[in-house]
């Protein structure tokens, strides 16, 4: 997030505006507040939220069950994304098949989980698995194939084995693009668990605000809104800020 | 291949001997003969231009004496001993431009053929530095390569080929991608350095005035099949001068290779 201090004010002044709009709908009676609480009480709320047990407990679930279905999702996937790029005949099969799976709204398939499955840990996780698993193929794909031929040549020509060639010319050159794809997975993740989640489940984050819709809690949904969104953003900056770091010499 | 390096300790041994050459590439239809009982040698110490149409396999052949490729038939020989694949200790290439790696510095990447081989850090920073030193890029070392001109990225390419002394060094269209002006400047800067080690260098391009002003020799290659057509020894003095440029000599030497390329394409 660069820009001058001009622009980084502007930004914020734009947040708070949004959260002034907000209140002030409310406070007005514009819209009406039984709809849209206003933001100070919905803060207020968000506030008296973390406090409560239940609420701490079905976070630590919602990210158990995210965390769960990352860490199988992105190496299996950068595994199968490597090899599809690295083997000409098995790119030239799965690629356009990979397409065509990655087009397809995961969501239709929810039903099919929780038939397999049943309500609980392992279809949320096993959903939130299927809608990250086809973007890291494919982002580990785009990956290796940034790798240069030329860098590969220069690197066989000064005698590198294998295992440098892996970690001195491949990773150097795959780790912007993988970090990218380890952020926007995330991103299919999160949705992925909370669908399922608000879907059918009995417990997580994603139930409890689903719950809260259907009961009219508009202030603990709003609250919950605004948790997730910071936690999301929260992972989504801290991977942009690594990606800065390290591909500097990006241009 | 140290034999000879003892005879000669300043002047390291570097001979390159090209002898019946052949390359066929088989594809689904056909046989195509990239290279054509081809032959050459280079004396140590000597830089030979390789010129010829595109498609005439000169670039193969470099990448044979880089140990690169194989032949299909015949031998290619580096210090009397052939090159069944890359050795740095005898060959360092230099590679069109984008071959550094960007997100080393100038000095990481000059030093990346000796971590290769774990040479510790202290002996091949010093290395770097005297490499670099010789190009012309002293303080420069800490740069990345997006921070370099495009004749710049190209002596920290050639100070690469050179970190590891190797006798021979190979450059494919090093300066083709260079604007006019640079690409003169370079050559003059790789005739100093040349000068300056006595390497053997077999030099690739597809300028015929960049062949006349560098060589000591140009050979001149015809495409398909890929033979060797002329032989040319420049006589032209050294140090080579612009105003040489516009002498008969020159002018007859690459009017003499252009009638061959353009019979040939």
């Amino acid at each position: 997030m660069g820009g001058t201090l001009g622009l980084k004010l502007a930004r914020v002044a734009v947040v708070v505006a949004v959260f002034l709009l907000w209140e002030t709908l409310s406070r007005t009676g514009v819209v009406n507040p039984r709809l849209l609480p206003s933001a100070s009480d919905s803060l207020a709320m968000l506030g008296e939220l973390l406090q409560r047990a239940s609420v701490r407990n079905d976070l630590i679930v919602t990210a158990s069950e995210v965390l769960t279905a990352f860490v199988l999702a992105v190496p299996l996937g950068a595994i199968i994304g490597f090899m599809i790029a690295e083997n000409r005949y098995f790119a030239e099969v799965a690629k356009p098949l990979l397409f065509f799976a990655f087009s397809i709204p995961k969501s239709i398939f929810l039903p099919m989980f929780i038939l397999v499955f049943g309500v609980g840990f392992a279809e949320k996780v096993g959903y939130g698995f299927f809608s990250t698993i086809f973007i890291v193929i494919m982002s580990t794909t785009a990956a290796v194939e940034s790798v240069k031929v030329e860098h590969l040549t220069v690197a066989r020509s000064y005698g590198a084995t294998t295992a440098q060639t892996a970690f001195r010319v491949y990773l150097p050159s795959m780790l912007p693009v993988l970090l990218e794809a380890l952020r926007i997975s995330m991103i299919f993740n999160l949705t992925g668990v909370m669908l399922a989640e608000m879907y059918a489940s009995r417990d997580g984050f994603g139930h409890q605000i689903a719950t809260w819709g259907e009961n009219f809690q508009m202030k603990q949904l709003l609250a919950g809104v605004v948790m997730i969104s910071v936690i999301a953003i929260a992972f989504n900056e801290l991977i942009r800020w690594i990606e800065t770091r390290c591909s500097h010499w990006r241009t | 291949m140290q034999p000879l390096a003892n005879i000669t300790p300043l002047k390291p041994a570097g001979a390159v001997e090209v002898r019946n050459v052949g390359q066929v590439f088989t594809t689904s239809t056909q046989d195509v003969v990239a290279l054509d009982d081809v032959s050459l040698e280079v004396k140590p110490g000597r830089f030979v231009v390789l010129v010829g149409p595109s498609g005439c396999g000169k670039s193969t052949l470099l990448m044979m004496m880089a140990g690169l490729r194989q032949q299909t038939s015949g031998a290619v020989l580096i210090n009397g001993a052939p090159i069944p694949k890359p050795d740095p200790n005898r060959v360092g290439v230099v590679f069109q431009e984008a071959s550094l790696f960007p997100w080393l510095t100038a000095e990481e990447n000059v030093e990346f053929p000796l971590a290769l081989r774990g040479t510790p850090k202290a002996e091949r920073r010093a290395k770097a530095q005297d490499a670099l030193k010789l190009v012309g890029l002293d303080g420069f070392g800490k740069r990345h390569p997006h921070e370099l001109s495009g004749g710049m990225k190209q002596r920290v390419s050639i100070a690469r080929g050179l970190v590891q002394d190797p006798p021979v060094l190979l450059m494919d269209e090093p300066f083709a991608a260079l604007d006019e002006q640079t690409r003169m400047t370079m050559g003059d800067e790789l005739l100093r350095i040349w000068a300056a080690t006595g390497k053997t260098v077999v030099f690739v391009t597809h300028s015929l005035t960049e062949a006349v002003y560098l060589a000591d020799e140009v050979v001149v290659m015809s495409a398909r099949p890929g033979r060797i057509v002329d032989r040319l020894t420049v006589s032209l003095p050294r140090p080579r001068t612009y105003d040489m440029l516009s002498g008969d000599v020159f002018g007859g030497l690459r009017d003499r290779i252009w009638r061959h390329i353009r019979k040939s394409a």
